[in-house]
């Protein structure tokens, strides 16, 4: 029973580490743009598929790294031309409504491209480690997931050094925190705008290709990671980084943990349950948002 | 006779004090303008007497009756209208039905009333209603808006737009009138021109509480001051006398240097 | 509306309307004329909550599902004639639709649609797993069909036609009214601006509440049509896809206007079925792309939809005969 108790919050924070990852990139996003982007989790779909794509072509342990890289990078560089082509022309005229209807055009629109050119059959990312467990006496978890938890950390890590030391990191902050008092201090918000939005995006991706080493990867899977990383979001504040890191580990717990104890069919209630109380007691989640 | 009373009014935001025991006394008829240096408080309590924010301590009297936990509809339909400092018109919908829509008595039943209505009580649409148009109409030429009557309210000119405002709380009948910033941002014709309209509104009975930087168009047509100061009230009077005290003159400058 | 040219118009386009299921004998564009018309009342309740009130439900789905589960259990598990069945299933719907209401009063934007969306899960999920009610995903099958009367069987295409749109043209009858009253107004007012709204005597927690129920109802009433017109529904009636739908018909035709969901209901449902003979020849599923890319479009560049349109050419030929 113990043990059941504590392999089901191992599995829980390994499956949180991609919910905070994904989360983190559109907490990001909305805090720095007030943007809320439904096709989010189409990013991390795509994400996945490049993943796919790519160890068809060259398994291994080059195939691997060159996957997280080419997610990275393709699922980043998607995100700044949205970014300048559907979401930058809008940004002066539009109402909350207008943006999120874009957002879920562009859901709509890329989960079908997808089925078109991707096919409809579920695939699975191989694992590297031929399904190795590993037995750590109280729970067992195979290689890959513990991989899988300790990339997303790492690159959760990175990600919080770069936006406390580097330039760019700062100023990203600094917009999110007060936009006009960003524009003041000569920061130029265009690039800060370009640059979260890829920087989001990219996560996204990354997370994807996390997301597919614990589930099956197919076209319309994106509706998943979009409504649990706004469940996320919610619960941790709209636009707060730190409360969307915590939170992915809260909702990754609270699900595992709902779904062996209450009921497996209702797992996916659980994120909703959590945020509609949450949201009717304290309006701005667990842990405040950042304001304007 | 007292038409409003503030009591000790206070007003925290966290731990911030943005209100400090304000005390302050319309009588019917007044107009009374509210001064004070940025951040001095003048909109918070526009915002509590309207009920937009309900006061950390003390009272709000309206008519002889306590309003200060009432929401901002209830006291609007006891007589309190205002406008904003920035405008907030219904944007997509016509000048007129700006107008329009602040007539509707809105009264104890609520909307499940207007719903029935809807079907039973308007044989056409509201805006074709006549007998509520040549009123809203009237309103409009009070303040020179005839002309725009079927423009979208976001095609208006920024000035006409402060003016729509001024009429929409109009036709909610109020007998007094909250203004916050009615001429900020006009150049000095259409100062004027606002200068006009609220003497006008004043003379039909409306008692005026109004906050404004322009000091031509308070000192031209307050009957008294109040002066804000850090969420205090520093002074009070007639306008020349208030003008001159050492206390306001030292707020202001003070005020303009630490700025 | 008031010219004899105009009365003369409207009386033909109400006598092509009734004609038309006589001049198409094609049994399967008659289907789609009573999916387009459900999809009238659907996409229009939506655009009542969201385009007029300004509130963000993107769990409308939800009301489509309650409808179209109470008046079809109604009718097997306890013979509940199904003409009644259809106002039962708006007013379960309206009930869920005030209790949906409850977290507008505090959430707006983003939150507010995370919220809605969670609602309609939910139920989906319940209807997925509550199989000795529901069938689970099976879905219910053998949904009594609407009683016939005078020797008339509502089981065919033809006849569900003048169903669908008796319940079509009661419907957009009351958003009309509803929409240009004092209530509309109101509605209106709340949407452009909460604060300013309440500044003029709108209680803008009481009318969100009302326009909640309201719109509920027809969305219930619009599911349960389609309960007894396919008489086979399943939980995908609740899921995000259905919301998605009649959001895709509003605002493409015009969001804010009453004939715009109307307008989007009809072109979307051809549209995408006209688009699958062409995919027989590319054997290409191309429809929901073209949905997905005509609603970025829509909002990019075409504001206020089909119906925006077609008002700026109007006014753009000097005739600004404003009729709204």
């Amino acid at each position: 029973m113990e043990s059941l108790f504590l392999q089901q919050v191992v599995n829980g924070l390994i499956v949180g580490s991609v919910y905070s990852l994904i989360a983190v990139g559109l907490t990001m996003i909305f805090g720095v743009m007030r943007i809320s982007n439904f096709a989010h989790g189409d990013f991390s779909m795509l994400g996945a598929y490049v993943a796919v794509f790519i160890l068809a072509w060259l398994p291994g342990w080059l195939g691997w790294v060159g996957s997280l890289l080419a997610a990275a990078a393709g699922v980043g560089l998607l995100g700044i031309l949205i970014e300048r082509g559907l979401f930058r022309p809008l940004l002066t005229r539009w109402t909350d409504l207008d943006q999120i209807m874009v957002s879920i055009g562009l859901f709509i629109l890329l989960e079908n491209l997808a089925q078109l050119f991707f096919g409809a059959t579920p695939r699975m990312l191989p694992d590297p480690f031929g399904e190795a467990t590993l037995n750590l006496g109280l729970f067992s978890t195979s290689v890959m997931r513990l991989l899988c938890f300790i990339l997303a950390l790492v690159i959760i890590i990175l990600l919080q050094i770069y936006l406390n030391r580097a330039r760019m990191g700062v100023a990203i902050q600094a917009t999110a925190q007060n936009r006009k008092a960003a524009q003041l201090m000569g920061i130029n918000i265009n690039r800060v705008y370009s640059l979260t939005f890829a920087l989001g995006s990219a996560l996204a991706g990354l997370g994807g290709v996390l997301y597919g080493t614990l589930f099956a990867i197919y076209p319309t899977m994106g509706a998943m990671p979009t409504l649990k990383a706004f469940v996320v979001t919610i619960l941790g504040g709209m636009g707060n980084i730190r409360g969307a890191i915590f939170s992915g580990f809260i909702l990754g717990v609270a699900e595992t943990l709902g779904g062996s104890y209450i009921s497996m069919e209702y797992k996916h209630a659980i994120g909703f349950i959590i945020i509609i109380l949450v949201l009717l007691i304290i309006p701005h989640g667990l842990f405040g948002r950042s304001e304007e | 006779m007292k038409l409003l009373e503030t009591q000790k009014v206070s007003k925290y935001f966290g731990g911030l004090c943005a209100l400090k025991d304000v005390d302050l006394s319309l009588n019917q008829g007044e107009v009374m303008g509210l001064i004070g240096p940025n951040g001095a408080g003048k909109t918070t309590l526009i915002n509590i007497i309207s009920g937009a924010y309900h006061p950390s301590e003390g009272k709000v009297i309206y008519d002889g009756r306590n309003i200060s936990r009432l929401k901002a509809h209830q006291i609007n339909v006891l007589g309190v209208a205002r406008t904003f400092q920035v405008v907030r018109i219904f944007k997509r919908l016509t000048v007129l039905e700006n107008v329009l829509t602040a007539m509707v008595d809105r009264g104890r039943e609520g909307p499940w009333k207007l719903v029935w209505g809807s079907f039973f009580r308007r044989a056409c649409a509201f805006n074709q209603d006549a007998a509520a148009c040549a009123t809203a109409e009237g309103l409009l030429a009070s303040v020179g808006l005839l002309r725009y009557r079927d423009e979208q309210a976001e095609n208006l000119p920024y000035a006409m737009t402060k003016r729509l405002e001024i009429a929409r709380a109009l036709a909610t009948r109020p007998k007094l009138l909250l203004l916050d910033e009615p001429s900020s941002g006009l150049n000095p014709a259409e100062q004027n021109e606002q200068i006009k309209i609220i003497r006008q509104i004043n003379q039909q009975g409306v008692t005026i509480l109004i906050i404004e930087h322009v000091m031509k168009v308070i000192m031209d047509i307050s009957h008294r001051l109040i002066v804000l100061h850090y969420g205090e009230k520093i002074a009070e009077g007639a306008p020349q006398e208030v003008y001159r005290d050492p206390l306001v003159v030292e707020a202001y400058l003070g005020g303009e240097a630490h700025a | 509306m008031t010219g004899p040219r105009q009365k003369l118009l409207w009386a033909l386009a109400a006598a092509l309307t009734l004609a038309l299921p006589w001049l198409i004998s094609d049994r399967y564009i008659q289907h789609l004329l009573v999916m387009s018309l459900i999809f009238v009342i659907f996409a229009s309740s939506w655009n009542l909550l969201t385009g007029y009130a300004g509130q963000l439900n993107l769990g409308h789905a939800a009301f489509f599902g309650i409808g179209a589960y109470t008046s079809a259990l109604l009718a097997l598990k306890l013979g509940v004639p199904p003409w009644i069945g259809l106002f039962l299933g708006g007013f379960l719907a309206a009930g869920s639709g005030f209790v949906l209401g409850i977290p507008s009063l505090r959430l707006s934007g983003p939150y507010l649609a995370i919220t809605t969306i969670g609602f309609a899960e939910i139920l989906r999920l319940v209807a997925m797993n509550w199989v000795s009610l529901t069938r689970g995903s099976l879905g219910l099958y053998g949904v009594p069909p609407l009683p016939g009367f005078f020797g008339i069987q509502f089981t065919t295409e033809l006849t569900f036609y003048y169903v669908a749109l008796a319940g079509a043209a009661l419907a957009l009858f009351c958003f009309r009214r509803l929409t240009r009253s004092e209530f509309g107004l109101s509605l209106q007012a709340m949407r452009e601006d909460e604060q300013g709204a309440e500044s003029i005597g709108v209680s803008t927690n009481r009318f969100k509440l009302t326009v909640f129920t309201v719109s509920a109802f027809f969305g219930g009433f619009s599911g349960a049509l389609l309960a007894h017109y396919q008489r086979l529904i399943s939980p995908d009636l609740l899921s995000l896809h259905e919301t998605f739908q009649a959001l895709t018909m509003t605002i493409i035709g015009g969001l804010g206007t009453l004939t715009g969901p109307v307008i989007g209901a009809v072109l979307l449902t051809f549209l995408s079925e006209g688009l699958r003979f062409v995919e027989d020849v590319v054997k290409i599923d191309v429809r929901l792309i073209i949905y997905g890319a005509l609603l970025v479009v829509t909002i990019l560049f075409m504001r206020g939809g089909i119906v925006g349109l077609w008002e700026r050419l109007r006014a753009g030929r000097g005739q600004d005969t404003e009729e709204r």
